[in-house]
């Protein structure tokens, strides 16, 4: 019974980091339809952004002050890597047919990710990230099932910025624009709203929470990579997919739905299926499985009407 | 001899009921208009007859047997349809617009394709003699290389009645055939039903042109907030009031026709609603 | 792009009566120049120091005769020699760059890169000054006459002798791994002798960018095209001719062989790939994985040593049988998600090409069941054999040319994407191949004029994975291994990426997207490790600029570039598409 409960511990961890990224797909695709592949690499960045504050920080500092410099140094860099994005390889080919935008999508990703690789000092494999919250502290759940320090601040600081955002957009006028312009664009651009700017908005949240995610996973894990965006990327959509997209409480849903899945799948899958090996294969098949029999999410009902 | 029997057809969208029992039955050769306000349901009656939307109830019986529910089916099976805002493959030129028609008369398979037997060669050849005397037909002769995008509005809608017919129906249903259309245009569009109809065709048609339906049609269906009001052919429905009324908007509006693009349309067939006194005179030709 | 018309609007009102003058002076000093000397030392390659021109000075001195367009007054000729002189001046510039970097500054550049220089800057501020042309080159026919038939069969032939040249000529230019000089270290990394050798190809590529571009500006690509569409047969007649030809140029080379016979695997798997992707309108990013399923079978069934089973099925039987079970997997896949959304089966398909992958790797015995050989894959797959005893992997002696074993895989390769390329050409221009072009227009008017969308967009997904399953069998026997590294995302997005470089839905788009890709990076080692950087950056510049293609169809070139190309009411002209 410990080792499930502590698995569940484990796949909510995992989870908060694909809800996380998941909103920033989930956000984008509602306003304008397009699977923003490179998203995976803005939560990459975010973690590189981090761990460049901190080389640029002296030596000494004190970790209260390092790091919401790291978490704000991650976020400035996703979200300006994200405006540029949008500015030059989106925003011009709105209205082109729907397979230019993935594409470019596509191309945005491989370039980002080989930029890190070529231009950031030593980052041709994984490179240390400061472990300034000590993954050695653990902290017992009850019984035998514990969380360690920065899984505990990742859960914390994920659904801090999930609650943040959907009282955002459920209270803002902007917010309550994205979800108009979600539900009917045309309707929404002839009341008046600003499309442009919102998209503009949704890419800033989405790059934030990523930059944070990418943060989080930075200090769990010690180390960042510039590979490590594309696969927490497919994943975060599976699970916007999951929760069905455009729905930002289905995002979160489907985040920590898809990482109990995989630690579950890890665990209990039947042999010779089981094991971290087989992890990521699980994650797709659940995707597949999704996919097939509900492609409408758990959540979502709206975008197979608009097909 | 009745070709479509439609009975107590029924949809609904969550709590809004688009189409109410409505019965309606076509006979051989017979064409029959559908008018009605906006927001009537004459569309979405369209889309539950061919398959696009799965009527929440009723029966939809075509020669003798139930229709089947996928859209390619009920092609299959003999009706056809055009669209209210065109739907040509863009991209294709007219030819392939109708050859595309006629894919559902015809049985190539992959295997036959790529093979090039003399069967294969034979099929095509039928296929495009085929395509090529309903571009005649529908007036089009010239346009055959054309992409249909290129194609002036009117050609559009006559392509895409040739698209239909290619499919060989025996029921053709088209949706608002005149929209957007200049007088000549529309006469053209009535001459061409007509001639559809002399092929043996039965057809329903939408339309807010009022001289063109009662000129055009046989029998009148009137359709108003999804319920049938009445049907008749068309001296009677031009002399009832209740018709009148609900164009002139007597009966209730509805909700959804507030945005500025539907306001406008609406305006549209008020002008054209005929005054009872008002025979189509321009029509010696009316079928009684 | 705005910016540069701004440019140019300015450049034409300042220049604009002389620009023809300007020009032709800069053809005359370009052409002087590329006579004389541009190298001051000996070692450069390329010929840069006798008087008689090669190398770059040969491509700058071809794209220089367009400037007699300054005196014609052909339609659209200001957009050709805007394209010649563009390409001319990047030529030189690059030329002399390095040039100068290689004698270790400018003193050493010789007395023609000087005079060609200032030759080809007048060139080009002379093209773009000349007034916008006012109409766009007409596609033009031979006169009629006795020898017309004759002539047209000429150029058609030529075309495919042409392209056999090019593709002799850049294949031929020496690379960092065939030349060996002096290593002068640049980098650490790269020898300098590497980057000079490899400028050659980059500079010629970029000529035949330029020149294709002037002549495509003239109307005569076009118009060679319609001949070529015209007697078609002959065309196919004259390539087949060429491909079978092309190991006889190569003087026993084996390796040019081998790297055109993986082309050749590439580009059979990228015409595959535009028949789901071209053709029926459905992204599939985990193609690769089609691929492999293919080349695994034929590791596993081939009697490799590594291979768990012991079993050696003959060749042909193991083409049908991988090409067979690759379709099952695409048919499992297909059949359930074909009915989503185009961008839900990218995703889909992604999924299932990372399922594919992370599967072979387990497959060890340790974390699986023992199959696949895990990581190492399965290598060492034997040569293949006929039943004859004619073996692949031995020379044979040939019209008095020994030619190297690797001319036996290629010309298997040349049998494998005549067959692919004839299933995509009859295919398009049937009845199947118009279903999906209908589909990938409007899917609900497909639908409503009778087409069973789900079954023939199955039907596209399904062959496309048997196409890419018999291609897998045959590279796997060329390559002689089976890795999963070779299964990537990466390899899926570089096949997708070959299909949109050269023009979705045509046949000459995918095998020049497929050349292009594969000879890029094979010639081009200096960019080592900037390889992917530049592929992604490029495609996001070819979405942005030129979305139709290297060599588009006419339909896709109108969808990219006309408002109201797509099939989607929004984009209809205003007032004729209400509300549905």
């Amino acid at each position: 019974m410990d080792l499930f409960l502590q698995q569940l511990v484990n796949g909510t961890v995992l989870g908060a980091t694909y809800g996380l990224v998941a909103l920033g797909y989930t956000m984008v695709y509602g306003i304008v339809q397009l699977i923003n592949f490179a998203h995976g690499e803005i939560f990459m960045l975010g973690g590189f952004g981090a761990l460049t504050t901190f080389l640029a920080l002296p030596t000494g500092t004190p970790t209260a002050v390092l790091l919401p410099m790291m978490l704000l140094g991650g976020v400035i860099v996703s979200v300006t890597v994200a405006v540029l994005m949008e500015r030059f390889a989106y925003r011009p080919l709105r209205g082109a047919p729907r397979l230019a935008p993935l594409i470019t999508a596509l191309g945005v990703s491989i370039a980002l990710q080989e930029l890190v690789r070529n231009f950031y000092p030593e980052a041709k494999s994984a490179r240390n990230f400061p472990q300034l919250v000590d993954p050695n502290r653990q902290f017992s759940l009850g019984g035998d099932v514990t969380i360690n320090a920065p899984s505990l601040l990742t859960v914390v600081v994920a659904v801090v910025g999930m609650v943040t955002l959907s009282t955002y957009v459920r209270r803002s006028r902007t917010g309550r624009a994205m979800q108009a312009t979600a539900q009917d664009p045309d309707t929404a651009r002839l009341m008046g709203i600003n499309t442009d700017r919102l998209i503009v908005t949704a890419f800033v949240l989405g790059a934030a929470l990523a930059a944070v995610a990418g943060v989080a996973q930075g200090l769990r894990f010690g180390q960042v990579d510039f590979r490590m965006g594309f696969l927490t990327g497919i994943k975060a959509f599976t699970a916007a997919v999951l929760g069905g997209i455009g729905n930002i409480s289905g995002a979160v849903l489907g985040g920590f739905t898809l990482g109990l899945v995989e630690v579950m799948a890890t665990q209990y899958a039947p042999e010779p299926f089981a094991g971290g090996a087989w992890k990521d294969a699980w994650a797709f098949v659940v995707l597949i499985i999704v996919l097939v029999f509900r492609p409408t999410g758990l959540l979502g009902e709206r975008v197979a009407a608009r097909a | 001899m009745t070709i479509l029997q439609a009975t107590a057809v029924t949809k609904r969208f969550g709590g809004l009921v688009a189409v109410k029992d409505v019965d309606l039955a076509i006979g051989e050769g017979e064409v029959v208009g559908l008018i009605g306000p906006n927001g009537a349901g004459k569309t979405t009656f369209f889309n539950c007859l061919t398959g696009m939307e799965t009527p929440t109830a009723g029966t939809v019986i075509y020669r003798g047997s139930p229709l089947p529910r996928r859209p390619d089916l009920i092609t299959k099976a003999g009706v056809a349809r055009t669209f209210q805002n065109i739907r040509l493959f863009p991209n294709m030129t007219a030819l392939e617009n109708v050859l595309v028609g006629r894919h559902v008369r015809t049985k190539a398979g992959v295997m036959s394709a790529v093979g090039r037997g003399p069967r294969y060669h034979r099929e095509e050849r039928e296929s495009e003699a085929k395509a090529r005397e309903l571009l005649k037909f529908v007036g089009l002769t010239t346009a055959g290389n054309e992409l249909a995008k290129s194609l002036p509005y009117g050609d559009q809608r006559r392509l895409e009645i040739a698209r239909a017919l290619a499919t060989e129906p025996g029921l053709l249903l088209l949706d608002e055939p005149t929209a957007g259309m200049n007088p000549k245009e529309t006469v053209a569009a009535r001459d061409l039903v007509r001639a559809v109809q002399g092929r043996g065709i039965s057809v329903i048609l939408i339309e807010h042109d009022m001289r063109f339906v009662f000129g055009l049609c046989d029998r009148i269906a009137v359709l108003v907030q999804g319920e049938k009001l009445l049907e008749g052919t068309p001296a009677e429905v031009q002399s009832d009031e209740r018709v009148i009324a609900a164009y002139l908007g007597k009966a209730p509006e509805d909700a959804a026709g507030s945005s500025p693009k539907k306001a406008a349309k609406k305006a549209a067939p008020r002008k054209t609603v005929p005054k009872p006194a008002a025979a189509p005179d321009s029509d010696k030709d009316t079928p009684a | 792009m705005n910016q540069a018309a701004f440019v140019r609007t300015r450049l034409q009102a300042r220049f604009g009566p002389a620009a023809a003058l300007i020009g032709l002076v800069g053809v005359l000093l370009l052409v002087v120049g590329c006579f004389l000397p541009w190298a001051g030392f000996a070692g450069f390659p390329g010929k840069m120091l006798n008087t008689a021109p090669g190398g770059s000075r040969l491509y700058v001195l071809l794209l220089a005769l367009f400037g007699v367009l300054f005196r014609l007054d052909w339609p659209g000729r200001a957009r050709a020699l805007r394209g010649a002189s563009t390409f001319a001046l990047v030529i030189t510039m690059l030329t002399v760059l390095f040039i100068a970097y290689a004698g270790g500054g400018l003193v050493n550049l010789g007395t023609g890169a000087y005079v060609a220089l200032a030759g080809v800057v007048l060139y080009y501020l002379g093209a773009q000054s000349l007034p916008e042309d006012d109409v766009v080159a007409p596609v033009r026919e031979l006169p009629d006459g006795r020898w017309r038939v004759l002539i047209e069969t000429l150029l058609v032939v030529g075309v495919a002798v042409g392209a056999l040249i090019i593709f002799v000529i850049g294949l031929g230019l020496p690379t960092a791994s065939v030349a060996d000089g002096p290593d002068h270290r640049l980098g650490g990394a790269i020898s300098l002798n590497d980057l000079t050798n490899e400028s050659q190809f980059l500079c010629f590529l970029l000529f035949v960018c330029g020149a294709m571009l002037a002549l495509s500006r003239l109307g005569l690509v076009a118009s060679v095209g319609a001949m070529t569409k015209k007697h078609s047969r002959v065309l196919v007649a004259a390539a087949l001719m060429s491909a079978v030809v092309f190991p006889f140029t190569q003087g026993g080379n084996g390796y040019s062989l081998r790297i055109a016979a993986s082309i050749g695997v590439f580009a059979a798997a990228a015409v595959g790939l535009n028949i789901v992707v071209g053709l029926a309108g459905l992204l599939d990013l985990g193609y690769i994985a089609f691929f492999g399923v293919g080349a695994y079978f034929a590791a596993i069934f081939s009697g490799s040593v590594t291979s768990v089973i012991d079993m050696h099925l003959p060749f042909g039987l193991v083409i049908l049988l991988g090409a067979a079970i690759s379709g099952v997997f695409g048919l499992l896949l297909g059949a359930p998600t074909l009915r989503l959304r185009g961008d839900y089966l990218a995703i889909v398909t992604l999924g299932f090409g990372e399922i594919f992958r992370i599967t072979v790797n387990n497959l060890d015995g340790s974390a699986g069941p023992s199959l696949t050989n895990g990581p190492n894959g399965i290598s060492n797959i034997p040569d293949l054999t006929l039943p004859g005893g004619f073996n692949f992997g031995e020379n044979h002696l040939l019209f008095g040319v020994d030619l190297p074993f690797q001319a036996n895989y290629y010309w298997l390769e040349i049998i494998l994407i005549a067959v692919v390329m004839t299933a995509f050409l009859r295919l398009a221009e049937s009845r199947i191949g118009r279903a999906w072009v209908a589909i990938r227009e409007d899917e609900v008017a497909a639908a409503a004029t009778g087409i069973n969308t789900t079954r023939l967009k199955l039907l596209a997904f399904v062959l496309g994975a048997t196409l890419a399953g018999a291609a897998g069998t045959v590279n796997a026997h060329v390559v002689k291994v089976a890795a999963p590294d070779s299964f990537t995302f990466m390899e899926s997005a570089l096949l997708l990426a070959a299909v949109i470089l050269g023009g979705m839905g045509t046949v000459p788009g995918a095998l020049l997207g497929a050349t292009v890709l594969y000879l890029l990076p094979e010639k081009l080692r200096f960019l080592q490790d900037l390889r992917l950087l530049v592929f992604g950056i490029v495609l996001v510049l070819i979405m942005r600029l030129r979305p139709e293609g290297l060599v588009p169809s006419k339909r896709r070139a109108r969808e990219f570039h006309e408002p109201g190309g797509g099939a989607d009411a929004l984009s209809a002209p205003p007032g004729h598409r209400g509300t549905a």
